[in-house]
């Protein structure tokens, strides 16, 4: 809904993004902070920073997935594993640069979800939940059955800093400038694919796959499609964690972090792309002061012991999505919406 | 007060009937020839043969159980008969996948509501547009100038559609916290923005209210007439059906037992045998 006043008088108006002169102001008010934010905060901050992005991209991909498609995803983080790998190996290995890699990256993944998307053309919910879960076994299985002269097995692979000729993208600051661009790029296409005939499709499969078949929209290949482009945004921002730990092994993609996504999702709020990012943002900034307050409750009260912040995140996990099922099933952006609506109409009841 | 009908006819993406003329079945937009369906021991239809003609409201009638649903599910490729021939335009679309059929112009409107009610209103009647807009997934993600220009100009022929079905008070809202009677206009007009070349509906009349009913009564002629798209219509308003349609089928238990004018119907012994009991007549 648009603030009083604002009416939209072309179809041009209508479909924009952005809609008044304070949104653009904010926007790029938004952009200049996130530019200058690594000169201004510590390290700790630029490294939560470039968590959220990475964070951000392969959940992008969920929400279209599943958020949009209906299609449940619970392979997300092997989508995400696939794509580390690529990365790591073409750039380790081939010597690929980063700019190529990254692309590569997300068709390798997205390949391999494609696979998944193909069984989602016959089974949906519940089972094919558990075929995406699947996908997590699958790519646990082969990293570590082939020999380690290939993907590392085990050990996992070290991965070269980027190199963007001649220039070595070592530190830090640099990947979190690197993560800002990819992460700006596909928000973009995120938001464009939402808005556009594809998105529409995907909506239509998810909310009757029946009548959009009368739609002239082939399901089958809709359900596929969404899988590919999910896991495109899983491969993608896989590579950009390939490139900012510069280590890849299979214990850093398991089931557990699929879950975590689809966590993010349901607080943000499923079927918008906003949301996706609210979600990324809130539950990543929770994370983040449960591994630091963890230490500290130890040491005040050790008879509480030392896994406290493991068991502190698993209890939240669990207890956050229990909650918004329950209390906010369409996520913060839903109540987002609401406030905002309650607040331009104020004072008339409607 | 704007003309009610749409522009489609020059537009040039959808033939009217009259572009048809030459063609060699000039006269019929779909025939079906000894459709038979059974699942497992039951036989939903027997024998079914039925013609639709350009310009013509074909009203399907009959009680419970009759077949008319499994009917509209066969020519609309959802169900696959084992036996029979469906030609739509003069193509054969026996089997074809229901997206196929969608894409040569076959489309309907469903029983109850069979609507995409997380969209809007507009966005539902853009799904529509689906299969007339050609933007890629590559298309989506960039959002070209083209893309944009795609948009708009599907919006403009849904906004006619809006306007046709006079719902531009609820263009921006979510169908799902629409009435019942405001979901079937939308379901209308997601079908309209397809272009058809013919129009199935599958008991549009259902729980609605005289109003609403004359409301959509009004909608289908204007269809019908004003667009000049053929239409078949399932109905158990016997009051609509017998003042709308051209021609009335009566089907029970699988088989067609009478087709006429309305008139001749309601008249015609066998059909009100199959209403009224054996005892009646």
């Amino acid at each position: 809904m648009d603030p009083a006043g604002t009416f939209a008088t072309s179809f041009v108006r209508d479909q924009a993004l952005i809609r008044t002169r304070w949104q653009w102001l904010a926007l790029a008010a938004f952009l200049v902070a996130l530019l200058i934010a690594p000169m201004f905060v510590g390290p700790r901050l630029v490294a939560i920073g470039i968590g959220i992005f990475i964070t951000a991209v392969v959940v992008l991909g969920l929400q279209l997935n599943t958020g949009y498609s209906g299609q449940i995803n619970l392979g997300q983080a092997a989508f995400m594993g696939v794509g580390a790998y690529t990365a790591g190996v073409l750039s380790t290995t081939f010597g690929v640069p980063f700019f190529l890699a990254i692309p590569l990256a997300g068709v390798s993944a997205a390949l391999f979800g494609f696979i998944f998307g193909l069984s989602a053309a016959r089974i949906k919910g519940f089972y094919l939940a558990l075929t995406t879960i699947a996908a997590q076994f699958i790519f646990h299985f082969l990293i570590l059955s082939l020999p380690t002269s290939w993907l590392g097995g085990s050990n996992g692979i070290i991965v070269a800093a980027p190199d963007f000729f001649g220039y070595r993208l070592s530190t830090d600051t640099h990947i979190y400038y690197l993560c800002l661009v990819v992460v700006a790029l596909m928000t973009w296409g995120a938001y464009g694919i939402a808005r556009s005939r594809q998105g529409r499709a995907f909506v239509a499969v998810r909310d009757d796959d029946v009548a959009s078949g009368i739609m002239g929209i082939n399901v089958t290949r809709t359900k596929a499609l969404s899988f590919l482009v999910g896991a495109f945004y899983a491969g993608v921002g896989g590579a950009l964690w390939a490139y900012y730990v510069r280590y890849v092994a299979v214990d850093q993609f398991t089931l557990i972090h699929s879950v975590w996504f689809i966590a993010m999702i349901i607080v943000g709020g499923m079927g918008s792309v906003t949301g996706a990012l609210i979600g990324v943002v809130a539950i990543v900034l929770v994370q983040e002061g449960i591994s630091t307050a963890g230490p500290i409750v130890a040491e005040a009260m050790p008879f509480l012991g030392g896994q406290i912040s493991f068991a502190a995140m698993n209890i939240f996990l669990g207890g956050i999505i229990a909650a918004f099922l329950i209390f906010e099933p369409r996520g913060l952006m839903h109540r987002w919406i609401i406030m905002k609506r309650s607040y331009r109409v104020w004072p008339f009841p409607y | 007060m704007r003309d009610v009908t749409l522009r489609h006819e020059d537009g040039g993406t959808r033939s009217p009937a009259s572009a048809q003329a030459d063609r060699p079945d000039a006269g019929e937009a779909l025939r079906a020839d000894g459709i038979t369906l059974t699942f497992g021991g039951v036989t939903a239809l027997n024998e079914v043969s039925m013609s639709v003609k350009h310009d013509e409201l074909v009203a399907v009638i009959g009680p419970n159980g009759a077949g008319k649903t499994s009917l509209l599910n066969c020519l609309s490729g959802f169900y696959k008969p084992q036996q029979g021939q469906i030609i739509f335009n003069g193509a054969d679309i026996t089997g074809k996948p229901v997206h196929e059929v969608a894409v040569m112009g076959l489309t309907r409107t469903f029983q109850g509501t069979h609507i995409f009610s997380g969209m809007t209103v507009i966005d539902n009647i853009m799904v529509g547009r689906h299969q007339h807009m050609r933007s890629s997934l590559f298309d989506a993600f960039f959002y070209p100038f083209r893309a944009r220009e795609e948009e708009v100009q599907n919006r403009e022929l849904v906004e006619e559609i809006i306007e046709f079905l006079e719902i531009e008070t609820i263009r921006h809202q979510p169908v799902g916290s629409l009435g019942y009677g405001l979901r079937k206009r939308v379901d209308l007009g997601r079908a309209l923005a397809q272009e058809p070349k013919l129009l199935l509906m599958d008991e549009p009349m259902a729980g609605m209210n005289t109003e609403e009913k004359e409301d959509l009564a009004r909608f289908i002629l204007d269809v019908r007439e004003g667009k000049r798209i053929p239409v078949v219509l399932v109905e158990h308003d016997m009051g609509v059906v017998m003042d709308i349609a051209d021609r009335v089928m009566v089907f029970d238990f699988g088989r067609k037992i009478a087709e006429g004018t309305p008139a001749q119907v309601q008249r015609d012994p066998a059909v009100l045998k199959a209403y009224l009991g054996g005892g009646a007549v």
